[in-house]
């Protein structure tokens, strides 16, 4: 029982219309509450000269599993792939309290579960990636029942307690084990006939018919192929206005044009936004330096085997459901290539409206490591400082890149709206980022200053349930984060699909396939649990 | 008779087998739909259940008093080594927290084995696969350098390779003789090479890669052809059963992998990380963002491959202690005797460490056994994370609980 004021802060807290009033904010038993301001409180935190925004949240960062630990495996100590310890610890330091792993084999959760466990103070989560299982391509390619698909993927959702789904590469990964090496949104997959446009359709459905409150998250095709936008926009048009949420778009907003046949399509993917409010987007921007890139596309992994810096890979066929390919990568200032897929990413954040819709990420660590975010904030809030960076980059970049031309400077509001608001709504997680009453407590408090990288590098106080675990930005404790998972319905008679296929769902024994809530709260470290009840809705 | 057969997974070696199921007869647990020596083997391993008995120096102690002395050598030790490290997830988590504390250098019993396998990863990388991988599309095996079987004897069961709708065709053994026993339906020719194995995979690579080489071998240029030919083929390799300088025939083994991937599909299988190896290895790498053979100390853990190789250290005294962690057979007693240690076993470990006049100067705590006497994790050799069951209980702590007291118990 603790009720703290963080009293006279400037408040940012887009969810509920405040942007920069000057305000107390009062916790009370890890929750926020309302207050009269003369009310005694157990501890009065002076918070003049501040910022006060609700706890930072990551929806895509590759903080779990079985490629983090091969990443930290063929590079260790560096600063791209730190232990889970050190992870929980920065981007607490960082003023973030919630961070999801997007990639989750279905084969592989209970590894991701467990990495997540012990990365400290943060609340987790993890989306199970379908759309390679082999279960799911047989069904579609029996023109199964989408009930059947709905089922499936509920049964999927519980046995890896999944916050949401996503699919890389539809059809892609599997396909490259038939030896296929590209897959475009309408071409048939060579084994099972499927077309990455029916994966996508299937999926969208199923996961809005569970009432699953994150919409499918994608990693589109041919992601890093000149002229990739067409499979992009190709994408979004096969939701068929559905919820869709396209991630790391930076990647994916390529073009042909000019000498290299390789250009910008950032302003054609900002306009595709307008046209389909049912898709949100995150942009995973490139940063200069060494990082690792590691992602279950397989197939597309490979094709950039021989691009790899220090010249070495990992990539792996898994289980039937999944694969998986971690190369090391330098992204140089001096490569127009890379060049012009920093700008993209910046051009991106700033051409696309609607900030709800738009989630701040590098794609942890494939375009740069989380722990860039301060720096990438000035980036988008700070045109001379922008201007500055454009000016170091390849010569034909920084001549030609849109971004010389882009004057807007993103508002504190809005980097909270990107960070906190937007993420938890697209989430589903109704009582974080934001700091109305009873939401739960957590706050980062950043002493406000003119260098948006020095304020939001270190934190001058971070809340976590309310309790302080980040001082002048250093970890003064070190509590076990929560699991964030969805509880679905779904028809229980879906289990004689999965009985006859043995232990082809998720390369285990079935009697072993579904990760229980026990051994869940085991694997976690004894976090609390959370489990978002979903409603279904009617196809 | 599956009567009162319970259903179980195999924690004796890494394939960690999930179709078994265990019956108890006359007091005893007998695998029922399996005849694997090695599963029997644990399983008699740990037939008998006398009372498990700590002791301080030989003389027997409760399990609090032994507690206690462990965790007051363990605080004046100046370099521990923490090895052994047989155990499960949460036995590694837990011995992790008492490294960082004492500052210990922490590598598993059969260390040497995964190092070989971390260093060709490390220098070049590899592309690897699963076991339902294989069972889905493998079409041509190859055993490199070993028979598989004799330290994984389900394997080729659990590669599909009895099933009538197998997708193989051909198993392979190159360098290694066949086992007596192989599948049916299949060709299984055996490759004997010149006895170099690392200059038979160079020379593989090579007619892979270029497809002539002057004075080639017959027998190697028909397997690079069927490589070739392949749809997907799978290169096993066996962690313990490598050559001397061990890296070097799995860095030659990826490459030759990488380079049928230029054309068709083919990826590596190894065995290997049984008996925790692989669960301490990953679950350390997560941890401390570096792998075994390193020295955990809060503010900078110090990884080294060769200088902080268990066996090394001890063979070298440049330790004043040993903290010995091993769940699986009693049988496996640490190499040193002249040593501090403090060892946490099965019960049946203890009553050998006196056999061995290895009690002095030695405290011993019993522990339960994951997936015999306790549930937990393990890793299997393909990387998923498999849950044991416990078979029976048999009240005994696991490593975790030993070591998360020991670590509240230091001073």
């Amino acid at each position: 029982m603790s009720t703290r004021r963080l009293r006279g802060g400037r408040v940012f807290d887009p969810a509920n219309g405040i942007a920069g009033e000057v305000r107390d904010v009062v916790m009370r038993d890890g929750r926020i509450a309302e207050l009269d301001p003369r009310a005694a409180v157990d501890e009065e935190i002076d918070a003049s000269g501040c910022i006060v925004l609700a706890g930072g949240i990551d929806l895509h960062s590759h903080i779990g599993g079985g490629k983090v630990n091969l990443a930290r495996l063929l590079l260790p100590r560096h600063q791209c792939t730190p232990s889970a310890l050190a992870t929980g610890r920065h981007y607490a330091e960082m003023g973030y309290t919630s961070v999801f792993e997007p990639a989750m084999a279905a084969s592989d959760a209970r590894q991701a579960h467990l990495q997540m466990g012990d990365v400290p103070i943060v609340d987790h989560g993890a989306y199970v990636m379908l759309g390679n299982d082999e279960t799911l391509l047989e069904l579609l390619a029996q023109g199964a029942d989408p009930q059947l698909v709905r089922d499936y993927v509920g049964w999927v959702v519980h046995a890896t307690k999944a916050l949401g789904v996503k699919v890389v590469n539809p059809a892609g990964i599997s396909a490259f084990k038939f030896n296929q090496r590209k897959l475009d949104v309408d071409e048939a997959h060579v084994h099972w006939g499927v077309t990455p446009r029916q994966v996508i359709r299937a999926l969208a459905r199923a996961v809005h018919d569970l009432g699953l409150a994150h919409p499918l998250h994608i990693h589109c095709s041919n992601l890093g192929v000149a002229g990739n936008i067409a499979s992009t926009l190709a994408t979004m048009d096969a939701l068929e206005g559905l919820p869709g949420h396209l991630t790391h778009v930076q990647f994916h907003s390529y073009g042909t044009e000019g000498p290299h046949k390789f250009s910008s399509a950032a302003l054609e993917l900002a306009e595709a936004l307008d046209a389909h409010p049912n898709c949100s987007i995150d942009i995973g921007q490139v940063l200069f330096g060494q990082t690792v890139t590691a992602s279950a596309d397989t197939m597309r992994q490979y094709a950039n085997v021989d691009f790899a810096s220090p010249h070495k890979a990992v990539l792996a066929d898994l289980d039937g459901d999944s694969g998986c390919g971690v190369l090391p990568f330098r992204y140089r200032e001096q490569s127009y290539v890379n060049a012009l897929q920093w700008s993209i990413g910046l051009e991106l954040f700033l051409q696309v409206r609607d900030p709800w819709r738009v989630v701040l990420t590098t794609d942890h660590p494939n375009g740069a490591p989380f722990t860039s975010y301060p720096h990438l904030m000035r980036l988008l809030m700070n045109k001379p400082f922008r201007d500055e960076q454009l000016a170091r980059l390849h010569p034909e970049v920084a001549e030609q890149s849109a971004l010389k031309h882009i004057t807007r400077e993103l508002s504190l509001e809005e980097i909270a709206t990107m960070t906190r608001a937007a993420p938890a709504r697209l989430l589903g997680l109704r009582d974080r980022g934001h700091l109305g009453p009873g939401a739960a407590a957590d706050v980062a408090v950043y002493r406000e200053q003119g260098n948006a990288e020095v304020m939001f590098a270190h934190a001058a106080w971070v809340y976590k349930d309310g309790e302080p675990v980040v001082r002048d930005g250093e970890v003064r404790a070190s509590p076990v984060g929560a699991t964030h998972f969805a509880e679905v319905q779904f028809d229980a008679g879906v289990q004689r699909l999965l009985d006859a296929r043995g232990d082809a769902p998720l390369g285990l024994h079935r009697h072993h396939a579904v990760i229980g809530r026990d051994e869940l709260c085991a694997c976690c470290n004894g976090g609390r649990l959370f489990a978002w009840a979903c409603e279904p809705r009617s196809p | 008779m599956r009567v009162g057969s319970v259903e179980w997974t195999c924690p004796f070696c890494s394939l960690l087998c999930d179709g078994f199921a265990l019956a108890s007869r006359e007091g005893a647990l007998v695998l029922d739909g399996s005849d694997c020596p090695r599963a029997r083997a644990g399983l008699v391993a740990h037939q008998s259940r006398g009372q498990p008995e700590a002791f301080v120096d030989g003389a027997v102690a409760s399990l609090e008093a032994g507690l206690a002395e462990a965790a007051r050598r363990l605080a004046q030790w100046r370099q521990p080594l923490f090895g052994g490290l047989g155990t499960d997830l949460a036995g590694v988590r837990a011995l992790f927290r008492l490294a960082l504390r004492t500052g210990a250098i922490c590598d598993h019993a059969d260390g040497e084995a995964l190092a070989a396998g971390l260093r060709a990863l490390q220098d070049r990388g590899q592309f690897h696969t699963t076991l339902a991988e294989i069972r889905a599309r493998a079409d041509l095996l190859v055993c490199v350098g070993t028979d598989a079987v004799t330290h994984y004897p389900e394997f080729f069961r659990r590669c599909g390779l009895d099933r009538d709708d197998t997708p193989c065709r051909r198993l392979v053994f190159l360098g290694a003789e066949p086992p007596t026993q192989l599948p049916a339906h299949m060709e299984t020719p055996r490759i004997a090479g010149s006895g170099d194995l690392l200059a038979d995979l160079q020379q593989l690579a090579t007619l892979v890669g270029a497809a002539t080489c002057r004075h080639a071998d017959q027998e190697l240029a028909g397997l690079a052809q069927a490589l070739r030919a392949a749809r997907y083929a799978v290169l096993v390799w066996e962690a313990a059963a490598l050559p001397r300088q061990g890296a070097l025939a799995v860095e030659m083994l990826h490459r030759i992998v990488m380079l049928l991937n230029r054309e068709t599909r083919a990826a590596s299988f190894a065995l290997g990380g049984s008996d925790g190896a692989a669960t301490a290895q990953q679950a350390f790498t997560w941890l401390s963002g570096l792998p075994l053979r390193t020295r955990l100390q809060a503010a900078d853990p110090e990884h080294d491959p060769v200088r902080f190789a268990g066996e090394r250290l001890l063979a070298d005294g440049a330790v004043d202690g040993l903290l010995w962690t091993w769940s699986w057979t009693p049988e496996r007693l640490p190499s040193v005797a002249d040593l501090p240690r403090v060892v946490l076993g099965p019960p049946g470990m203890g009553p050998r460490l006196r056999q061995a006049g290895a009690a002095r100067d030695c405290v011993f705590l019993p522990v339960a056994t994951p997936g015999l006497n306790a549930a937990g994790h393990l890793f299997r050799t393909d990387g998923t994370v498999v849950p044991l069951v416990a078979a029976r209980d048999d009240a005994l702590p696991g490593v975790d609980r030993v070591a998360a007291s020991l670590l509240e118990a230091l001073p």
